[in-house]
């Protein structure tokens, strides 16, 4: 669809230089804008031939948009598409500086970034060392009135999760504050404190930075530090990076963090060019990570920074909405924490006008529903299942895939996700899963794995019918070829000795005692196919893993995204294969199985990360987090687990999930060890911290970023929204208090606008 | 062989001429070079008089290939040699002349050489504590072969750049603009050093830099040992000279007046070894001994499409080398034209995509448009071991032959030398080094000819023991009559010979872990009924791991261990923490058959071809030069000013450089067509937008359209 401004956007089009932040709000279009304004500026000549426009969004979904959009504009001109500028995420940005100059940073050129997993391993390591070496340093923490018996049990149950979680969240915010090890221990060593939180934390940063190093690796977090170290330390370094990106293009940019910020306003310079577009209200990446809006709201607040907003959307009917501009009233003006009233604010929602080229949906008032039906957790499944269910028959009636419309199960965590993808998995609706890795990637590793798990154990005749499975899987889709399919996988059970179907011995074929050759020649015809190539497979078998498993994916994928990821695969497995010498075939399998299970995050080509287009899937069912949903938008929208548990709002009576219950005085000790950490960078000489301020401080805070998430989950509907809540396992949850907000506002309104129209 | 006037003139130029011939990679220098060689053969200069230099042995081969002309005269043989190989042929024969005086504690114990992988052993024996107990090299991230090898880089560029090694960290420490805390790890690398270079004073060890400070200080300096050399090589060949280090140079510098004849090649476009220390411009300086200089200039392999597209690059990538010879403005309009038909490149979103297009098109080349398989290199500036094998897997699937060429590779890679080392294990049940099931099943089927994986697995589930930390393979004949059925009586015979040959060995086994294999080579594995009966790939992998075992027996066996050197040798590969590399057969290499290769390797092997394929354009390997926190190869060269700071600056040129160089070097190799494979995400799945694609985008802006 041609690409035709509104007025708004127009005014951010206009941009040519300068710094601008812009406030936008849910579905007007900012990435289109940002886009467009990449793309005119490379086309009018703003960058040179060696310049880039760099575009930092926040997701790697993000970038495939981008620079597909600004893309096709470079290509039309004959060249080589993909120059002229470059989309990164604030990692990948980081990655390129460190890159460009590892020595900076004290790496060698082919340095790691250490996976996920292995980071967690690394540190849960340093945490167990840390707590055998101090198993009573916590004690003052914990509840006094507690017996031995109990005490001994929270040590050795408790504390061992905690104390990982806790030096997670420390060591990522010493990074963000730029402390090393060292520094930290020059702290500790010099000024006279006790602080038994920051004295636990820096001894495990110190083991983990020496274990990170040990591997020649670094982790995520040291990216961005090292980056702005690089930038700091070499100033004709920054100049060439200033003069190679003219300008910068910010999305997302109410999820910057203290250091992102500090890296862009470095390659940006004082007269440089920047535009920050983000809106305050979706800021839902504070718990995770160090992000914070303050940072968008101060910036637009300087002196030479215009500022602008994009407040027309054309998402949502206007029902939705009137709700989500509603939320963020109530929340203003009566949220009962007067602390959290801050977490949304201005510009609000506007609808575009009706001759608008993208105008907004028909308003359907009947197709929101604000449930405060009391479910338990298994209840809510169930209604939500059986609402679905009618909506994909009513969906399939259409013939037209194309007039069919889209829809989204969006939950609060993972965990709740696959409970759902079970149920619809049990009911036999189409969905599609946007939860911790893309099926894509879990199907080409868990592909991959099953054949490796087969050869691993050759002798098995399960797993050599998996083998078979997988082999034949896009049959499943077809209910012939399924039932052909299941066939052959219960004979195969039932050969007794695999080496008489693979490698049989004169007059011991079993494929010949089947009878096959007249009855079913096809069959006869596959299985005698699938002999010579599991016959090929097992030759291979001892060769060295990336090979074999490049060796397995070249006859199993044929779609071009699936080999990639096979070819990445065999890369990372390859690195753990050299990071174990002693692992083979069957520890290799698990890794795969890691992987292929969702158990880590792999970064790379899955579909998240190269852009998940919800429009692909209709008449199906997505099933996704409501972080993960974010820039996204569904036809209709399930909203679950609206409860006091996943969206509290620091009332008496709320739970917070990092408060522990053996831990005394109710204290987050995550957040009490943050803040001393946050004391010490701010002024070691004049400590000051207050016990119990930052829990609180971390409830204020959680809330608001919950309302802030119910807010984002609101505005991914375009027509029908649905909100239910449960009572939790132990059923003692409540509906979240904005929820409550929202029914009481909506049934009114409602009356008010029967009482209008019966009154017309 | 049909020579050019010019070419003539140097081959046929009288016996005592000393002759120094510049000029771009194939304008036909080496030919000559090649050339003057048969003449003075021709011409009765004694073959063993003749010593023919190059910086590397691949520059040598096609000295190595004429002096084993059949029409040659019998007689001696021409010697061909590195400088380091003069090295260390004068420090064996001579020993006892510098021995005490370099300060070696035994001098009347005979040296041991190190070989890169035995130094690095040594090294990891002496840094391995210092890491772990002392917290060294803490403050960076840094995989534990690379810092071993980056110390050993450091007592290298001591040498061929001729600095004590104690100026290593003020060096690199008066360069470094970075975080001051990382100061220490030069102060560290620099112990480092001291440390081993005390070692291998104390135990006669002598790796590279040792051999090299010792011929240069103490040997050719020496009367006997010099005038050696002077009498035994008056006539001298040097090819490649730029590509060789400044203490080379000295050591020409000195020996050429005393040489009756000598041809010095040097090739402009060069220093593609600089990393290594190369240094053109001390190079440069030797022509004034020389009688006569000639100057090679025009090309007997660029054709002028490739010619314009080198120079659009060229451009392209360091504008201002190419301002030079203004008013070619004319000249530019028809060279857009031409450089076009030269190019070729396709893009691709994913990295096997690009792969797919560039096999097919080799096919294309091949079987529909006559290019023989030879005159295509396939180049990318890393060569990881997926790409290779996938790029390979897809020319041999379309009929291609295929050879590749890497420095080396790791033995423990072949599934042959995996098989060796594990029987190795259950040959010594004594070191109770227990291999994994899976290892034994393999090496089964890796031997045993006609054995699956399926009976091997049944074989090893039953019969292979690991009691007590000691493994250990039962008799066939334990088996039910049933399951020998299945495995069948002949497999279980070869089993079973193969067992009673361990266990025979095993009651009175060989100190020496090469003897053992070489045995189980002999007696069993290459007889019929066996894999490595047939299969010469295996034999020769074999061949290179028995020689890889001796080496290191010979030398780490002289010096007390905590293990036997075999037990060792077994678990410093099995673990990685020895990477027990191998050069391969590079004389050996399949002749028809499309290179692939790093691009680096493709120039030093200096061999023009037909089409050139540069895979993963996009990557920014082609720009980086190879950073190594502990060392560095510019503030270590010869030209660095004592003092200076290692600026973003001085970064920049030295990789526009680097990138102007190796692309000249490689279109200069390149006859007729350039196809370049394009993908949006590398081989890591990463957006790829290396300066070398920005380059290419700037080659096809400024000739779009004409």
């Amino acid at each position: 669809m041609e690409f035709q401004p509104r007025s708004a956007q127009k005014a951010v089009l206009a941009y040519r230089g300068g710094k601008i932040g812009v406030a936008a709000v849910p579905g007007s279009g900012k990435t289109w804008t940002l886009s467009r304004l990449a793309a005119d500026l490379i086309a009018e000549g703003y960058v040179g031939d060696d310049q880039e426009i760099l575009v930092v969004t926040l997701v790697n979904s993000a970038v495939s948009n981008f620079a597909s959009r600004v893309g096709s504009f470079v290509q039309e001109a004959g060249l080589l598409p993909n120059l002229g500028y470059r989309v990164r995420t604030l990692h990948g940005l980081c990655h390129d500086i460190v890159r460009e100059r590892p020595a900076l940073a004290g790496l060698a050129n082919d340095f790691q970034i250490i996976d996920e997993r292995e980071a967690e391993e690394v540190l849960r390591d340093a945490a167990e060392a840390w707590l055998r070496a101090h198993p009573q340093a916590l004690d003052d923490y914990l509840l006094p009135d507690m017996d031995e018996s109990k005490a001994g049990w929270i040590r050795r149950e408790q504390l061992p999760p905690m104390v990982v979680s806790l030096a997670t969240s420390f060591i990522k915010k010493a990074k963000d504050l730029q402390f090393t090890p060292a520094e930290l221990r020059y702290y500790l060593d010099h000024f006279d404190m006790s602080l038994p939180l920051v004295e636990m934390g820096a001894e495990i940063y110190t083991d983990y930075q020496r274990a990170l190093s040990y591997r020649g690796k670094v982790d995520f977090d040291d990216l961005i530090r090292l980056a702005l170290q690089a930038l700091q330390l070499d100033p004709e370094f920054l100049l060439r990076l200033r003069r190679r990106w003219p300008f910068i293009l910010e999305d997302e940019a109410q999820d910057s963090s203290r250091l992102q910020e500090s890296i862009l306003r470095l390659l940006c310079g004082a007269e440089g060019n920047w535009v920050r577009v983000g809106d305050p209200n979706q800021a839902i990446y504070e718990t995770f990570t160090t992000a914070n809006p303050r940072y968008l709201h101060d910036f637009i607040e300087e002196k030479d920074v215009t500022g602008m907003n994009l407040p027309d959307s054309g998402r949502s009917t206007r029902s939705i909405i009137d709700l989500a501009n509603q939320l963020s009233d109530w929340t203003q003006t009566s949220h009962p924490v007067t602390r959290v009233r801050g977490a949304l604010s201005l510009p609000k929602i506007r609808a575009v006008p009706a001759n608008d080229p993208q105008p907004n949906p028909q308003d359907a008032p009947e197709r929101i529903l604000l449930s405060l039906k009391r479910f338990t957790p298994q209840e809510e499944i169930e209604a939500v299942i059986t609402s679905v269910s009618r909506w994909v028959a009513t969906q399939a009636e259409c013939t037209d895939v194309s007039e069919r419309e889209t829809c989204a199960i969006l939950v609060p965590r993972n965990q709740r996700g696959f409970e759902i993808v079970e149920a619809l998995k049990q009911q036999e609706i189409p969905y599609i899963e946007l939860l911790r890795s893309t099926r894509s990637t879990r199907e080409t590793a868990g592909a991959l794995g099953n054949i490796i798990a087969y050869l691993a154990d050759p002798t098995s005749t399960t797993k050599l019918a998996t083998t078979y499975r997988v082999w034949r899987r896009q049959d499943r889709q077809n209910g012939e070829l399924k039932a052909q399919l299941e066939w052959v996988n219960r004979q195969l059970h039932k050969c007794r000795q695999v080496e008489d179907f693979l490698w049989p011995r004169a007059g011991r074929d079993w494929l010949e005692t089947l009878d096959l050759e007249t009855e079913h020649p096809q069959i006869h015809t596959q299985l005698l196919e699938f002999r010579a190539q599991v016959q090929r497979w097992q030759a291979a078998a001892n060769l060295p893993i990336d090979q074999l498993i490049l060796t397995l994916a070249q006859d199993l994928c044929t779609e071009p995204a699936d080999l990639a990821i096979a070819h990445k695969l065999a890369l990372v497995v390859r690195r753990a294969a050299n990071q174990h010498p002693e692992w083979r075939l069957p520890e290799l399998t698990q890794e795969l199985a890691v992987i292929a299970r969702n158990e880590r995050k792999f970064l790379g080509l899955s579909e998240d990360d190269t852009g998940f287009e919800p429009q692909k899937y209709r008449g199906q069912v997505v099933v996704s987090t409501v972080h993960k949903a974010k820039g996204l938008e569904w036809d209709r929208v399930y909203l679950m687990s609206v409860s006091t548990y996943d969206y509290p709002s620091a009332l008496a009576g709320d739970s917070f999930i990092s408060e522990k219950w053996y831990v005394r005085d109710k204290l987050n000790l995550e957040a009490e060890a943050l803040a001393q950490l946050q004391a010490l960078r701010d002024d070691p000489t004049l400590f000051f911290y207050d016990e119990g301020q930052p829990t609180q401080g971390a409830r204020y805070d959680y809330a608001a970023e919950r309302v802030r998430l119910f807010y984002v989950g609101i505005t991914r509907a375009k027509k029908a929204l649905v909100v239910t809540w449960n009572t939790g396992k132990r059923g003692d949850q409540h509906p979240a208090a904005p929820l409550i907000a929202l029914e009481t506002w909506w049934q009114e309104h409602l009356q008010s606008q029967e009482a209008t129209s019966l009154d017309a | 062989m049909e020579f050019s006037t010019v070419q003539q003139g140097l081959i046929q130029a009288p016996l005592d001429r000393k002759i120094f011939v510049s000029g771009p990679a194939g304008a036909g220098k080496t030919t000559a070079g090649v050339g003057r060689l048969q003449w003075l053969l021709a011409n009765r200069v004694p073959a063993q008089s003749i010593l023919v230099l190059t910086p590397q042995r691949t520059l040598a081969f096609p000295y190595d290939t004429a002096r084993h002309m059949p029409q040659l005269r019998p007689g001696g043989t021409v010697n061909l040699a590195t400088i380091g190989a003069l090295a260390r042929r004068m420090a064996d024969l001579f020993w006892p002349l510098a021995a005490e005086e370099a300060g070696f504690t035994h001098p009347d114990t005979r040296p041991i050489f190190l070989t890169l992988e035995t130094a690095q052993y040594f090294m990891a024996r002496i840094v391995g504590p210092l890491v772990e107990e002392q917290g060294y090299f803490e403050s960076i991230a840094i995989d534990r072969n690379r810092l071993y090898s980056q110390i050993i880089d450091n007592l290298n560029k001591a040498a061929v750049v001729g600095f004590a090694i104690t100026d290593i960290a003020p060096r690199l420490k008066s360069a470094w603009v970075g975080e001051k805390a990382q100061l220490r790890i030069y102060d560290e690398a620099q112990d480092c050093a001291i440390r081993f270079r005390h070692y291998c004073l104390e135990h006669n060890l002598l790796d590279f830099s040792l051999q090299l400070e010792i011929f240069v200080k103490h040997l050719w300096t020496e009367p006997l040992c010099r005038n050696y050399l002077l009498e035994q090589y008056p006539n001298l060949i040097v090819d490649n000279l730029e590509e060789d280090t400044p203490v080379a140079h000295e050591i020409l510098q000195d020996w050429l007046p005393h040489t009756t004849s000598a041809l010095l090649i040097y090739d402009e476009g060069g220093g593609h070894r600089s990393f290594l220390g190369a240094d053109p411009v001390s190079a440069a300086t030797l022509a004034s001994l020389c009688d006569e200089r000639l100057h090679f200039s025009a090309s007997f392999v660029v054709t002028e499409p490739i010619n314009a597209l080198a120079k659009a690059l060229e451009k392209a990538i360091s504008p201002q080398k190419a301002t030079e010879g203004q008013g070619r403005e004319k000249a530019a309009v028809t060279q857009g034209s031409s450089l076009r038909s030269a190019l070729h490149y396709d893009l691709h979103r994913f990295h096997p995509e690009m792969l797919d297009w560039a096999a097919d098109t080799i096919a294309e080349l091949v079987h529909h448009k006559g290019v023989p398989p030879a005159e295509i290199a396939v180049l990318s500036p890393f060569l990881s071991d997926a790409l290779r094998f996938a790029m390979s897997n897809r020319l041999e699937q379309r009929d291609i032959a295929v050879r590749s060429q890497r420095p080396s590779r790791a033995l423990r890679e072949e599934p042959a030398a995996q098989a060796l080392l594990t029987l190795a294990a259950l040959a010594h049940p004594e070191w109770g080094s227990c291999p994994s099931r899976h290892d034994v099943a393999t090496t089964l089927t890796c031997v045993i000819e006609a054995l699956d994986l399926v009976r091997a697995q049944l074989l090893t589930d039953i019969l292979y023991r690991t009691k007590g930390s000691c493994p250990r393979l039962e008799p066939f004949a334990g088996l039910k009559t049933e399951v020998q059925q299945r495995i069948t009586y002949l497999l279980g015979g070869r089993y079973e010979a193969l067992r009673l040959w361990l266990e025979h060995y095993n009651e009175a086994p060989s100190t020496e872990l090469d003897h053992c294999l070489s045995r189980l080579f002999g007696e069993i594995l290459s007889q019929p009924g066996y894999r490595f009966h047939q299969d010469y790939h295996a034999a020769r992998v074999a061949a290179n791991l028995i020689e890889s075992v001796q080496k290191f027996r010979w030398i780490a066996g002289a010096l007390p261990g905590e293990k036997p050197p075999a037990q060792e040798y077994v678990e410093l590969v099995r673990d990685g923490v020895m990477a027990a590399q191998y050069i391969r057969d590079w004389e050996a290499d399949q002749a028809d058959a499309v290179l692939l290769a790093p691009a680096f390797t493709f120039l030093m092997s200096n061999r023009p071809v037909e089409v050139q394929f540069w895979l993963n354009v996009g990557s920014a390997g082609w720009w980086e030069r190879l950073y190594q926190p502990l060392t560095h190869p510019h503030v270590l060269s010869r030209h660095w000013q004592a003092g200076r700071l290692w600026l973003d600056s001085d970064e920049v040129a030295a990789r526009q450089e680097t990138l102007d160089r190796l692309t000249q070097g490689l279109l200069r190799r390149c006859r007729h067509a350039l196809y370049l494979g394009l993908s949006e995400l590398g081989e890591d799945g990463y957006e790829q937008q290396g300066a070398l694609l920005m380059a290419i985008q700037r080659v096809l802006r400024e000739n779009h359209g004409t």
